[in-house]
């Protein structure tokens, strides 16, 4: 039960603390846009002098001019748009046994031309001795980490089997993946040799996208990455490594600190436009192969209602090196957020297929239940999830 | 007798009518047209689709506006001809038992979920004719929520196609007329407005 009439003024606060951030973020951006352009005549400078102190925070690695922004070229027509998105039923701490279930959809749509749309999902169940059998590691217990890490390999693994066999000879591909190719969030699962089990499968499945020549992007929406804005950052002085003062810059205030990437691009973007690539230099990467390393660039989305957002497209070294297949995906996936209102159509197509409702959560637990029970296994069920399930007066 | 193949499948079903769901690629049966099921042996139901309709599978997404052109919309948003499912809804009128006996009354058994409906022959509505007790049913106990009047001109006109239209066709539907004239109390301003839409 929530009381509303509680809430009066938490949200009377709430709301001078939303406009006072608001003051402060338009004299940021103005700071970070000079920055910026600081930065712009001297970016090569900047780069080897970030390369020498080594700031402990992430920093975006320049490869041109980051003020660069680049116009949408057309789409091209047709084209193959592959995407896959899943969702997960995960391990209930009051139900016996241990398991939890992973569902990823696969889309494929053959843009301009009338042919038949993929548009499908596989289920698949996974418990202890399954996942044994997957990662040569002991596993102390299964984690909502490890569940979400397994759920991005499945997505991986599909995204790649749907490329190639939505893959048309002379007809350009783009395999539109869900989130971040970072895997970052592995790290803190507090076993190395898990940990390093499942980079190297999430890697494996990157190469082969490279080997077979397939591009991937991967679409993140309202990113609150702050990579750039540390590069500026280090060049104001305000990271924990001394920067040269060559890089000084008026105005002297306010400090960036609090306002992420997005927030400078959408000063910086028109409506359509992409920023410059940056690389990743997340310290996973160095876990990935050569040329697979993570790139991204920002894009500016308009929606319908006329607001814009902004995106994060990530892209291996290998795409972000060949210009032709930055200008693909930036003209596709805007394209396709045109038509999915703000947000990629194969996406979001791929998120509706991917969801499992809750009547066919329930659906799935029934029938585990009488399969277990049917052969007398009688699975226990908590009092607890009982009391949750059917509350009473 | 040779059947053509199945136009659609049954999703629900009762005594008096059943839901079915048109296969995709297939033109759904015309409103007031006939249709049938087949079960064991001769046993075979007979059904007067009386309401058609096309909508999303999904009943969290609805269908919206796009203002593409049906050849842009297949090209760029191949997604939307596959969340859409036509589904007919038919009353059940007659059925045939195991001897090949039609009765035009309901069938003691509704049809199974998942059977496969087939547009009527030409002949198995020539079947459901004199004395044509079917338009009892169908008008004292008719589907609120169809015009029962439009569904009678369909079925005639059906009727009167079946024997032959303007070779043999009218006989076929004076009978019924007569029969229908009896139902309506001698209203017959509505006899005359239904049967005016007929031909």
């Amino acid at each position: 039960m929530l009381d509303l009439s509680q809430l009066r003024a938490q949200l009377d606060d709430f709301q001078d603390y939303e406009a006072s951030v608001r003051d402060r973020r338009v004299e940021q951006r103005r700071r970070a846009c000079a920055v910026l352009a600081s930065c712009d005549e001297q970016w090569p400078k900047v780069q080897a002098a970030v390369e020498e102190a080594q700031p402990r925070r992430l920093v975006a690695a320049l490869q041109e001019a980051p003020g660069t922004t680049t116009d949408a070229p057309a789409r091209p027509t047709p084209i193959t748009v592959v995407a896959t998105d899943g969702s997960q039923i995960y391990p209930d701490r009051h139900v016996d046994p241990t398991f939890f279930l992973l569902n990823v959809s696969r889309v494929g749509f053959q843009y301009g031309t009338q042919d038949e749309p993929l548009l499908d999902s596989v289920p698949r169940l996974r418990f202890e001795d399954d996942v044994r059998d997957h990662i040569d590691a002991v596993l102390g217990s299964m984690t909502t980490e490890l569940v979400s890490a397994l759920r991005d390999e499945m997505e991986l693994e599909h995204l790649l089997a749907a490329a190639q066999e939505g893959k048309v000879e002379g007809r350009p591909l783009i395999a539109l993946a869900d989130g971040t190719l970072i895997r970052w969030m592995i790290r803190g699962m507090n076993n190395e040799a898990a940990e390093d089990a499942l980079i190297a499968r999430y890697t494996d499945y990157l190469q082969s996208f490279r080997t077979a020549a397939l591009p991937l992007a991967s679409y993140v929406s309202m990113p609150a990455t702050t990579e750039v804005v540390n590069l500026l950052r280090f060049m104001v002085g305000e990271l924990d490594v001394a920067s040269p003062d060559a890089f000084a810059v008026s105005p002297s205030k306010p400090s960036l600190e609090g306002l992420l990437d997005r927030h400078v691009f959408d000063s910086v973007l028109a409506p359509g436009q992409r920023s410059a690539t940056f690389g990743s230099t997340s310290h996973i990467q160095r876990a990935y192969p050569e040329g697979s390393e993570v790139c991204y660039f920002y894009l500016k989305v308009p929606s319908t209602s006329g607001t814009t957002e902004m995106a994060r497209v990530e892209v291996p070294r290998w795409v972000a090196d060949e210009r032709s297949l930055l200008d693909r995906i930036h003209a596709t996936v805007l394209r396709d957020c045109d038509k999915g209102d703000g947000y990629p159509l194969a996406l979001s197509e791929a998120h509706e297929r991917a969801v499992i409702r809750a009547s066919e959560r329930e659906a799935f637990f029934r029938l585990m239940e009488r399969r277990l029970r049917r052969a007398g296994l009688s699975p226990t069920n908590s009092r607890k999830r009982r009391s949750k399930q059917a509350p009473r007066v | 007798m040779q059947q053509d193949a199945p136009i659609a499948e049954v999703i629900e079903s009762s005594t008096r009518q059943f839901v079915a769901e048109v296969y995709e690629d297939v033109e759904a049966p015309a409103f007031g047209s006939w249709v049938c099921v087949e079960g064991e042996g001769q046993n075979m139901l007979f059904g007067l689709v009386s309401h058609v309709e096309t909508g999303s599978y999904d009943s969290n997404r609805e269908a919206v506006a796009l203002g593409l052109s049906s050849e842009e919309r297949a090209e760029e948003m191949p997604m939307v001809q596959e969340l859409l499912r036509t589904t007919v809804r038919a009353q059940v009128l007659a059925c045939r038992d195991r001897e090949g006996h039609v009765h035009q009354t309901l069938p003691p058994h509704p049809p199974d979920i998942h059977d496969f409906v087939h547009r009527c022959a030409d002949e198995h509505v020539r079947a459901l004719g004199a004395p044509f007790d079917f338009l009892r049913t169908l008008v004292e106990h008719p589907d609120p929520a169809v015009p029962v009047d439009d569904l009678l001109v369909a079925v005639l006109r059906r009727t009167y196609e079946a024997n032959g239209a303007e070779h043999g066709g009218r006989e076929a539907l004076v009978t019924a007329g007569r029969a229908l004239s009896r139902l309506l109390d001698d209203d017959h301003e509505r006899l005359q407005s239904i049967l005016r839409r007929v031909l």
